[in-house]
């Protein structure tokens, strides 16, 4: 019985990794090439001006945007580049906490049935109210 | 424009390797857990979820792969499970809400506690604020309101092939 059940999971393990796999490929493509191109630091640009109800610094917005288009770690990496306070750090985690590597991980979620528009939704929405509260508390962190 | 290739083509295997090397394993413990009869114990603990969201209790543990995990394994096991033919569509959509809000809560929030962000903030505004839209949600969602609309619209399926759309 325990080989049956090994070779069963073992199958279906490969199948579930297969759907993955042929959602995710060409999403990592489109990442990769969007990581080579200027278009985030054109859009950061755009956000500029909004990090002011974040209680941000108007640079932080090219974290934002790196962590929502691209993926958490990249988002790290350009925190590491900037000088931020504790808090200024800690109020990016919390909006990057509910909202991140959104074109890969809208694709997935979409395969579960849920519109991308509503998952972008609920997330980039709690993303900006975690984000106005954090901006106001952010002194007391 | 051949290296962004390269890189691409390189950062596809590496993910597709490292998701093989977790969904496989889940998916052999999670037929033996299940061909032995050990599963309903596990998640034994954390079927207050299912109460308090009014979903069945096969849903647990592929809520419980996604949180801990990550949203891809998590949406691994559930489309593997609704092959299988178990998930009512109110489940789906309430675990997608949950998962979307919600995963991978050790790496996600690990990685931003090494560069010096408050972990336990991070956590808790996740997981509370997971709970308290899962819940709203599945209120507004009764399971009754899912039977009526599949008896409005035959198999309760839109065109793409799930009902969840107009539950909201």
């Amino acid at each position: 019985m325990l080989t049956k059940s090994v070779k069963e999971g073992f199958i279906k393990g490969l199948e579930t990794t297969w759907m993955l796999a042929r959602v995710l490929i060409p999403v990592y493509f489109i990442v990769t090439f969007l990581q080579h191109t200027p278009v985030i630091d054109w859009i950061a640009i755009a956000f500029r001006p909004l990090m002011a109800f974040f209680n941000l610094p108007g640079e932080a917005a090219i974290v934002l945007v790196i962590g929502n288009l691209l993926n958490l770690y990249a988002a790290i990496g350009a925190i590491k580049a900037l000088s931020l306070s504790y808090a200024e750090i800690t109020i990016i985690a919390v909006m990057l906490s509910f909202s991140h590597s959104l074109l890969v991980e809208t694709t997935i979620t979409k395969k579960l049935g849920l519109s991308a528009i509503k998952i972008i939704a609920i997330r980039v929405g709690l993303a900006i109210f975690t984000g106005i509260i954090m901006g106001r508390v952010g002194a007391f962190i | 424009m051949i290296e962004i290739l390269k890189e691409a083509t390189i950062g596809c295997f590496n993910s597709v390797y490292s998701i093989a090397i977790i969904v496989v394993p889940i998916m052999i413990v999670l037929q033996i857990l299940k061909d032995y009869e050990i599963l309903d114990k596990i998640t034994r603990p954390f079927e207050f979820m299912a109460d308090l969201f009014n979903i069945s209790k096969e849903s647990i543990f592929p809520l419980l792969v996604g949180i801990i995990f990550g949203i891809s394994y998590g949406a691994g096991v559930i489309i593997q499970s609704t092959k299988e033919g178990n998930v009512p569509e109110r489940d789906l959509f309430l675990m997608t809400v949950f998962l979307a809000t919600c995963h991978a809560i050790f790496e996600d929030t690990l990685i931003f506690v090494a560069i010096g962000a408050n972990g336990w903030l991070l956590l808790g505004s996740r997981v509370v604020l997971a709970f308290a839209l899962t819940y709203i949600l599945s209120k507004k969602i009764s399971p009754e309101t899912v039977e009526e609309l599949k008896k409005h619209d035959g198999a309760g399926c839109d065109e793409d092939g799930c009902g969840c759309k107009h539950l909201v």
